[in-house]
Formats: C-alpha cells, structure tokens, sequence
C-alpha cells in the first residue's frame, strides 16, 4: 500500500481537528467596504509586500486590479508585479498572480506549501482571515516561535509581526504585548481590515458590480410586475 | 400575413397547434396561487438549458482545470458571474417551485383518475432532476462536489452482491476521479437533459389530454356550454398567458434578488467548502448534500443499518409513484375532505421539512430521535391515508367551481 493510501484510511479514523483548522474560538468581527477603494489598494499593497512571496492568488489577473482597484498600469507593472516569467521578462499584465516558490523546499521548510488565497474569503470568511491574522501569539515550543489561537500549531509564520509586535500569554494566561511593532494594536487592525477587504474583493471581483447591477434589475422587474399586473387584471375584467 | 400563415399550415398544421394548446385550450378559471408552478418549473427548465449552454462554452470537464475553469467563468468571462449565478440559483429554485408544484397536487387531488399518468410522468421528472442536480453538482470540483458525491455513490455499495461492482460501474474508478467527472458531465449536460425533454414533453401532452384540475377538484368538462366549451372553462390564451407572465414577473423579481445580492444564500445554494478544490486526501468535517436533498438523506441516516437506510431513501420517493392508488377518496380537493386528511397532509408536510432541517446538521441524539420521529411520520401518512382514505367522511362537492377574490 502506498502511502497517499494510507492517509487517505487515515482521514476517515482520525478526528477532523487533525486537519487544524477547526477550533470553536469566536471569530472577529470585520467591516467588509468594497466602495473603498483606498483601503482595497492599501490591502494590495500589505498582499504584495508581505504575503505574495508564498501565497498565490492563481484564478485573479494582474489587469483586473487597473480597473477594479483604480490603480494605472504603470504602478501595477512596478509596485505589484514581482516576478518575472522564465526567460527573464517581467511577468505580463495579462497573467494570473502566481509566484516563483518552489513547492519542494517550501515544503521542506514550513512543513506545507502555502494555500493559494483567490477564495479563502470565500471558503472561510473574511472574519476566519481576520480573526487569524490577530491570533499570532509566542510559542516557544513551535518551530516559527509563534503559534495562533485559532488556528492552533499552525504552520506559518507571523510575518507581520514586525508591525504588530509579539504578544505573548503571562502567568495568568492573559495576553499582553510582550514586543512593540511599528505599528500600534488599532493601526495594525485597520491595515488587517484592508488586507481582508482585498482579500474579500479578490474572492469574488464580481461583487464590486453586482449590487449596483442588480439594484437596477429589482427597480425594473418590481416595475414590470406591476405592469404585468395591471394587465392581468384587465384581461381579467369579465371573468366572473 | 393572412397568407403566409395559411402557406405555413397547409404545409404544417401550426394554427390548429396554437389553437389545441392555448387559444381554445380551456383550463379551469379558478386557479389559485399554486398553479403558477407548472409554467414556472418550465420556465426554469428553459433556463437553465440556456445559461447551461453558455457555461459548457467555458467550462472544461477535466479534473486538473474544472474548478479553475468555474473561476475563470466567474472573472473572466464577460458576464460570466451572472450565467453561472443564474444557474446554481435555477438549480435550488427549480426544486422550491417542484416540491411546491407537488405540494398542489397532494393538496388538491391532482393525482387522481384521470391523471394517474400525469402524476407518474411528474415522478419521472422529479427523479430525473435529483439525478440531474446531483451530477450537475460534481461539476464544479470543489471539496463538498467531491465528498458529496463520494458518499451519495458509495450508498450504491450498500446493496448486496451487485453494490460494490455498480459503484464502480457508476464511478468508472474505485474513487470519484477525472473518468466519473467527465461521465457526469456528458450525462448533466446531453443525456438526462434529452430525457427530461421528453418526459417534460410527455407530462404536458397528457395535462391537455385530460385538462388540469382546479382548487375545488371539479372536473369543468362536466359542465359545457351548447358551443361545447366547459362552462366553467376560459382559453388559456390570453388569460392564463397574462397571469403567468404576471407569476413570472414576480418570480423573476425574486430570483433575480437572489442571483444578485445572495448568491450564496447563506451557504445553502453555494456550499463554502466548495470553493475550495476537490482534494481526495482531504476530507470535509461536516460532508452535507445541497438542501433540495437533505430530507432523503436524513431518512437514509434515521436507520441505523445503511443498506436499510438506502432501502428507506429508495422507498421514500418510490412510494410518492404510488400517490393515485394509495389515496382511494374519491374527492380531490382537501377542501372538501374530512379533517383527518387535513392533519395527515400537515405532519407529512411538517415532517418533511423538519426532515430537511435535520439532513442538514451534524448529527446529535435529540436530531437522530427526531429523525427517527419524522420518518416515522413520512411513511404513517401513506400507510394511514390507504386505510383512512377508502371511506372517509367528505365535505359535499359543488357542480361549479368556486372563485375565491
């Protein structure tokens, strides 16, 4: 027996949480703005500074964020497009947002290959995203020196922890700062909530068009049963 | 014009069509808020044939890039989001106006003779549409389009001696892999479509054979005019015509609600763990079908036995086949039937829902022993209503039908 066979027995014995990703902690709260367009473009930049060099999001284009998030070209081509193709030219605009990570040594070195993220917020929720990336907390005892409430022994590191700091339990089990980070705890909560709101974007770019869209489709169908009405009943008329 | 109409029927008959079918089709004038499903149901059948249509053209059956395929549909292709959004929508929608459609004929008799065949050719389409909704669900590869299927197939296994080998049969793999995507998907999109074409197409040649029943349970063709007419008849065109567009309009109003600000709806339409990719390795904590399914799923999970569960699934919807003999009262519509039929309807309706409900959770003992409960309850009505129905106390029916406004 092979051993993908094996894990695959395994999977119907062992209990879900083996998986981590279930915990009963209480998600966060997060204010989703898809109008916001500063705060979708400050989201990309945090994605494509600090998450891009292992987190793809392989079904989303380079050229939908021109239009989508209002940024030109040109910015796009130099602040957001890191890699570049195999011969060496920039990646293009037209391509899906992949990167260059070797799915060996990165498994070699966390343990897993990053999870793509084009439809974490949908699969999870923008409050899971969130509610994760305000969870990091010391951990000694694990490889990254960090481990997450709610994802327990998570495998990833907390790369932004240069911006939160690293809080950490004391004796009483309560959570404090234990190291500062550039930022202060509500500035690295707002960055988180842009970060989402891409994220959320990202997830699902048809929404940034689809409430409008359909608010107009509701104001013409109520209009056209109305009318349908009103000739229902005067066809009606001599029905008795 | 006058002419070319009298060229085309000299060559093919469509104005004595137009006329045996809508303008001198005479249906009852008194129906009421549940006979807009017929028309609606076909409505959406159209519907989903055409959105289908535009997501084949996109889509790819292959399990290394379905799933990126459904996404690329979804940002990609121009408009992309709302065929796709149309069609898992339609799909959920087509079951709430069929079982509503259902729920009409239970409540007024329309099962009765003379429309046994109706009501059996309408069985045909039910089941042919789980299976059609079933496989459609595979497509999208995600991990509950796997995982469900997964378990829907292996109950195939349960059955003894041939199980095993049909599932395989059924999956062409020992697990759901590329060979059972691709088969689901030429069976979703050419051959159960073609079937329920037919079927759909044989359900409304019998509906004009022997004309729709009506809230009172009349037969209107007992009554006709010196002209032949039923008196309390009027030609589907124009009247019903205006009405149904009526009804579709506010349909439309809601489905469109739906494609545009919850798609999702709130998971049940559009299950989370399916927007992430099939991953056989990967099991899904909590593996639950589409909710159009769930009342049948929580029968299977009340036996504890699994074969027994799966006979029980399998006689739950065989024993609906069975509606127009199982019911001997010879009144059709419950408002003239006693109160025992009434209460009977009711906890057959409660349990079903409450079935749906449970199919739903993860199972805990107060949800099994109400499983349990429901279950008992779905099948008491049958059996009940054989042995209540062969003398039971009616109501006097009237001559005419009656307009409620």
């Amino acid at each position: 027996m092979n051993k993908a066979y094996v894990f695959f027995l395994l999977c119907f014995i062992l209990p879900s949480p083996v998986f981590g990703a279930s915990s009963s902690v209480e998600l966060k709260p997060v204010f989703i703005d898809l109008g916001n367009k500063a705060s979708l473009q400050r989201g990309a930049q945090i994605f494509f500074n600090n998450c891009s060099g292992c987190h793809t999001l392989q079904y989303h284009r380079y050229s939908k964020l021109v239009n989508d998030l209002n940024i030109s070209e040109e910015m796009v081509r130099s602040n957001l497009i890191l890699t570049t193709q195999k011969s060496g030219e920039p990646t293009k605009l037209g391509s899906t947002i992949t990167n260059s990570i070797n799915h060996d040594s990165i498994k070699e070195a966390f343990g897993v290959v990053p999870p793509d993220l084009t439809l974490t917020a949908r699969s999870r929720g923008p409050e899971w995203i969130y509610t994760f990336l305000t969870s990091f907390y010391e951990d000694d005892s694990r490889p990254m020196g960090v481990n997450n409430i709610l994802y327990p022994n998570v495998n990833m590191p907390h790369v932004l922890w240069y911006k939160e700091g690293l809080k950490a339990y004391n004796e009483n089990n309560q959570l404090f700062l234990k190291v500062d980070g550039q930022l202060s705890q509500k500035e690295y909560e707002q960055e988180i909530t842009d970060l989402v709101n891409f994220l959320t974007y990202v997830s699902e770019p048809a929404q940034l068009e689809r409430y409008t869209i359909g608010f107009w489709v509701m104001i013409f169908l109520v209009f056209f049963a109305f009318i349908t009405y009103l000739l229902k009943i005067e066809y009606w008329r001599d029905i008795k | 014009m006058s002419k070319f109409v009298a060229w085309i029927d000299q060559r093919l008959p469509v104005s004595k069509f137009v006329r045996n079918h809508l303008s001198e089709y005479y249906a009852p004038k008194n129906f009421n808020f549940f006979y807009f499903f017929g028309s609606l149901a076909l409505f959406v059948f159209i519907l989903q044939i055409i959105t289908g249509i535009f997501l084949t053209i996109n889509y790819k059956p292959d399990a290394a890039s379905a799933f990126a395929s459904v996404e690329y549909i979804m940002r990609d292709v121009e408009w992309g989001w709302l065929i796709r959004y149309m069609h898992s929508t339609g799909a959920s929608f087509f079951f709430i106006i069929i079982y509503l459609h259902m729920l009409r004929a239970l409540m007024y008799g329309s099962y009765k003779k003379p429309r046994e065949l109706l009501w059996l050719f309408g069985m045909f389409i039910f089941v042919l549409l789980m299976a059609e909704a079933f496989m459609g669900y595979l497509l999208p590869w995600g991990q509950m389009s796997y995982w469900g299927a997964q378990v829907i197939i292996s109950l195939f296994g349960a059955i003894p001696f041939i199980g095993e080998s049909l599932a395989l049969w059924i999956r062409g793999d020992y697990v759901i892999s590329d060979a059972t995507l691709n088969r689901f998907f030429a069976f979703h999109v050419i051959a159960l479509p073609l079937l329920l074409f037919a079927v759909i197409y044989l359900h409304i040649a019998a509906l004009h054979t022997v004309g729709s029943n009506n809230p009172d349970g009349v037969e209107i063709k007992a009554n006709k005019n010196p002209d032949g007419t039923p008196v309390d008849g009027i030609p589907f065109h124009p009247y019903y015509t205006v009405k149904d567009i009526f009804g579709l309009a506010v349909f439309l109003t809601i489905f469109m609600f739906v494609v545009f600000f919850m798609p999702e709806f709130g998971g049940y339409f559009l299950e989370k763990d399916n927007f992430v990719p099939a991953d056989p390795l990967k099991t899904p904590e909590h593996i639950v079908p589409v909710w159009y399914f769930t009342p049948f799923y929580a029968i299977l999970r009340a036996i504890p036995d699994k074969l027994g569960g799966v006979i029980a699934m399998g006689l739950a919807i065989f024993v609906l086949f069975l509606m127009p003999w199982i019911d001997r009262c010879k009144v059709k519509s419950i408002r003239y039937r006693s109160s025992t039929y009434k209460i009977l309807l009711a906890s057959f309706v409660i349990s079903f829902i409450g079935l749906g409900y449970i199919g739903m959770q993860a199972p805990t003992p107060i949800l099994t022993a109400l499983g349990r409960t429901f279950t008992l309850i779905y099948f008491a009505f049958f059996v009940v209503l054989y042995f209540t129905s062969k003398n039971e106390k009616t109501k006097p029916v009237p001559e005419r039908v009656t307009m409620h406004e």
